[in-house]
């Protein structure tokens, strides 16, 4: 009568599987209101970071007091709600005491724990032991950070900018996690001293922890000892190993030798090789100069040979090697369209933590190497299953768009680059100025400056209104021609709007400052557009802001007055042309003597001028 | 400062307006005084706290909502995208100008934003045809293919007699759990069991409203087990008890009396008799007193009588319609010979 379903989940994912992405709707996790969801990529960063804080807090507060939060409301039973038992429960003295503390991942209080059972005397096994050394050896005889206490304070707001900036904000985290460097005589080494008869798991241990703090030598030392002692290393060793080789040696060729050297005996203690052990040599070829060129190709058929399918960390690797960021290409651009033709249409697990890396280094060639079709591709991979998962956090997710939206700009024409705006801006991805400029560029190279108003409510939304370069820039190219009727009154609009940017400082903000170049171009705009009275207002600014206007600027506003006629307002150019003592003041002169028509009063006035102005040259 | 300078002046004013309008003016001069010294100083406040206000940024001004999504929204888009699941009505992302509500004092009903009545109510903007569609494409993999021989309904009716329903739910909660979903109804035409005329009439006494003469179809609703299971047992438990129950015979239904009778029988009814007398009553103008078995038969064999009951049956089994009363005026007429 029932039909059998085959997992509990199979009718949501299939139903799951019909929805699309919304090209207008920001990320899930915000509230779906225009109030509510983040506009700037500080913004986004500052939402996304409180949400976590929140949850974090919620799960601090419930594992701090537990006895508060005991009713179970959820049918069936959700384990992950309920609170979580921060301290160990077991007191007294004894194996089951240590294996829940190497569970709760507590290291100190298992290394002392250990020593108590040591003095009293009581026998280790050595499953238990191999256990505390792992322990020990992942996290590098230190406490890891408890995830419930907030420390998203050191976080800093601060907008997405160019490369070398975000490259540094990522160095500094890899180092905050490695601070910790493996020290002489630690308790690892301590307790492995003290076991009678270390077996592999123990030298595994050992190794892996020394050459994931940075004592290299000593994990080879270490090696050697274990193969003294007549005992079979195993893979996770040798990967260590391998990853350690490049930091040993100092030639190209030692290092490889070396990890040839590995391999080999890997060969003879019939150990198998597994993925981890490809992208550990391809990673250390990356280190070896010309020598991983020559032999990055061998090894991944070796590799498939032993039915070892590569994944996307080793054609990362493969990447890397053969395009060195900043160093010139010569006839190997086809290397990315091999790769590519390997996994297109493939999607791909999270097998190795640098898979993260390889759209971003791909995207990167494609960049240097302005290779269009080859980003499509990588672009088309990423929809592909479940490859969007490989694409790393928020900060890569920003790297990746913002090389992929750049190179468009450079190489596409402007209908598909404004279609992929659409698509991506700003569901998706919070452009930086930088990037805004080059959308600028591509909208002066295929003549569509009409769109410049749009863009610039764009830029105001995500925050870049003030950035001085960008604004002028805009400014340069509104005034450099003259369109037509309705696109100057447009251009006039958003000059003005501009003009509101440089005055209001609210908030403190970072307010920009006047150039006499952006206030003559702001003036010709709207000169163009027949709005003299607010081309008026804004040519009082020059002396405001102590800026000079140049010659064209006046002359291009005398010839405007003449359409409307007014004299007093060229007297009063011509004024204050004489005030900034310009050297063109006599031709002003010149051309209103002989362009208007004057009343005595205004003749004598200016004839006073025409003096002054001889007797200051 | 400023009040400074006014305090000579005021001293010398006192003097003056004493004589002339007394104490009132002078207490409103002083009052005016007061307040453009209050003024003064005030200003030079504010010009202290406008320079502080921009160094140190102390109000700041609201943040400014965004403009809608609809905006940005393309004709041709994916509408499945943006309402994939139930939600409640988003005015920022719905497209549409609806209003809602009731128009006070010549005014128009409310606009969508902001507008309660539009979020209370359940709306189907996730289920459009075109998702309907899509959800059962996604769906038929988990199908089982329909058997070719049940090509029509009646022949599902034929093999398959017995319908049983039971509700599934689906909701995002506290609990996944609905208690309704325990319920199970099992629907059966009477035709299709084997009954004969004692057992139907039984069986419908027995179920009372279960039983739907329009339909002739029985229908059970169990829901006193708390398992789905269970409640299907007990209805085809008690789909079983009926049937066999109607069967069987008790030693007290010989007492059943014309009033527990399902439908009018013509056969000892006080109509029979009166129409038996009156009938007699004709005949005995004629011949002497002889009420035997054989006339009462023949009697009754007349077609007119015959035509009187089908009448008086069809009138009192089928109620009362025009047609049946002209067929019984019809009828009694030709009885009386009229």
């Amino acid at each position: 009568m029932f039909t059998v379903i085959r997992s509990k989940e199979a009718v949501l994912q299939a139903l799951a599987s019909t929805v699309n992405r919304d090209p207008t709707a920001s990320d899930y996790r915000f509230q779906d209101d225009p109030y509510l969801t983040p506009k700037t990529s500080s913004e986004f960063k500052l939402f996304s970071l409180s949400q976590e804080s929140g949850r974090n807090a919620a799960k601090y507060f419930i594992s701090t007091y537990p006895k508060y939060f005991q009713k179970d409301y959820a049918q069936p039973h959700i384990p992950c709600l309920m609170p979580e038992t921060l301290e160990a429960q077991i007191e007294e003295v004894s194996e089951a005491a240590l294996i829940e503390r190497i569970q709760m991942r507590k290291v100190k209080a298992a290394v002392d724990l250990y020593d108590q059972l040591q003095q009293a005397g009581t026998p280790v096994s050595l499953d238990v032991t191999n256990q505390l050394l792992d322990l020990i050896c992942f996290y590098g005889d230190c406490d890891p950070a408890q995830e419930n206490v907030p420390e998203q304070r050191n976080e800093e707001t601060e907008d997405v900018q160019d490369e070398p900036q975000t490259k540094k904000g990522r160095a500094s985290k890899a180092s905050d996690k490695l601070k910790a460097a493996w020290k002489e005589n630690n308790n690892a080494e301590r307790i492995f001293a003290l076991l009678s008869e270390p077996n592999t798991h123990s030298y595994s241990a050992l190794i892996r922890g020394m050459v994931k703090y940075g004592a290299y030598s000593k994990a080879f030392s270490t090696y050697t000892d274990l193969l003294n002692n007549q005992l079979k290393a195993d893979v996770s060793t040798f990967n260590a190993l391998i990853t350690a080789a490049p930091e040993v040696k100092e030639k190209y060729n030692e290092k490889w030798e070396l990890i040839v050297d590995l391999l080999k005996q890997m060969a003879e203690q019939k150990v198998k090789p597994n993925l981890l052990t490809l992208n550990a040599v391809l990673k250390a070829l990356r280190r070896c100069g010309t020598v991983g060129k020559s032999q990055a190709f061998p090894v991944i058929s070796e590799m498939r040979a032993l039915s070892i399918d590569p994944s996307l960390a080793s054609y990362n690797h493969l990447l890397s090697i053969f395009y060195k960021p900043g160093a010139p290409f010569q006839g190997q651009t086809d290397i990315l369209q091999e790769v590519m033709n390997e996994v297109s249409g493939k999607s791909f697990t999270p097998q190795d933590p640098d898979d993260a890396q390889f759209f971003i280094t791909a995207v990167r060639i494609c960049l240097d190497t302005k290779d269009i079709e080859q980003a499509y591709r990588v672009h088309e991979l990423l929809g592909v299953g479940e490859n969007w998962r490989l694409l790393g956090n928020d900060f890569q997710q920003n790297i990746y768009h913002a090389r992929f939206f750049s190179l468009l700009c450079m190489m596409e024409n402007i209908d598909v680059v404004l279609k992929w705006y659409r698509d991506l801006v700003p569901s998706v991805y919070y452009p930086s100025s930088n990037v805004m400029r080059d959308l600028l560029q591509a909208l002066d190279t295929d003549n569509r400056l009409d769109l410049i108003p749009q863009i610039w409510k764009d830029l105001k939304q995500l925050g870049h209104g003030n950035r001085q370069t960008l604004v002028e820039e805009l400014l340069t190219l509104m005034a450099r021609e003259k369109q037509n009727q309705e696109v100057q009154e447009t251009f006039a609009e958003c000059a003005l709007d501009i003009k509101k940017m440089y005055d209001t400082g609210d908030r403190g903000k970072v307010m920009m400052s006047w150039t006499a170049g952006s206030l003559s171009d702001l003036v010709s705009v709207l000169l163009a557009a027949q709005r003299r009275q607010d081309a008026w207002e804004i040519l009082k600014l020059f002396k405001t802001h102590n800026r000079v206007p140049s010659e064209e600027l006046l002359d291009k506003f005398l010839t405007c007055i003449k359409e409307s006629g007014d004299v007093n307002q060229a007297l009063e150019l011509v004024q204050i042309s004489a005030g900034f003592c310009l050297p063109g003041t006599p031709k002003l002169i010149q051309r209103v003597q002989q362009e208007f028509l004057l009343s005595e009063q205004q003749k004598s006035m200016l004839s006073d001028l025409e003096i002054q102005t001889f007797n200051s040259d | 400062m400023a009040a400074s300078v006014t305090r000579p002046a005021l001293s010398s004013l006192c003097k003056i307006n004493s004589n002339i309008n007394g104490i009132y003016s002078l207490t409103s001069f002083s009052r005016r005084i007061s307040i453009s010294s209050v003024l003064s100083t005030s200003a030079v406040t504010t010009e202290t706290e406008a320079a502080g206000r921009g160094v140190r940024g102390q109000r700041r001004s609201k943040r400014q909502a965004g403009e809608p999504r609809t905006e940005r929204m393309t004709v041709d888009q994916d509408w499945t995208a943006v309402y994939p699941t139930a939600a409640s009505f988003k005015p920022s992302a719905v497209p549409l100008p609806v209003r809602m509500g009731y128009p006070v004092k010549r005014g128009v009903p409310p606009a969508k934003k902001g507008n309660l009545e539009l979020i209370k109510i359940p709306n189907f903007l996730h289920l459009t045809p075109v998702a309907i569609k899509k959800h059962c494409e996604a769906l038929k993999q988990f199908c089982t293919e329909w058997p070719s021989a049940l090509d029509s309904d009646e022949k599902c009716v034929k093999h398959f007699p017995i319908q049983v329903q039971s509700k599934e739910f689906v909701s995002a909660g506290l609990s996944l759990r609905n208690p309704d979903v325990r319920i199970v109804t099992l629907k059966v035409k009477l035709s299709s069991l084997n009954l004969d005329d004692h057992a139907r009439k039984k069986m419908i006494k027995l179920s009372e409203e279960r039983y739907c003469k329009d339909t002739d179809t029985l229908t059970i609703t169990t829901d006193s087990c708390p398992l789905r299971q269970q409640n299907y047992d007990y209805a085809m438990y008690l789909l079983t008890v009926l049937y066999h129950e109607s069967w069987k015979t008790e030693a007290w239904e010989q007492e059943k009396t014309r009033a527990d009778m399902e439908e009018y029988e013509w056969e000892d009814s006080p109509s029979q008799k009166k129409v038996l007398d009156t009938l007699l009553r004709m005949r005995a103008l004629g011949a002497k007193d002889e009420v035997e078995e054989g006339t009462r038969e023949e009697l009754l064999g007349q077609p007119a009588v015959q035509e009187y009951r089908d009448t008086m049956l069809r009138l009192k089994n089928e109620g009362e319609t025009e047609e049946n009363l002209q067929q019984y005026k019809e009828a009694v007429k030709k009885l009386f010979n009229i």
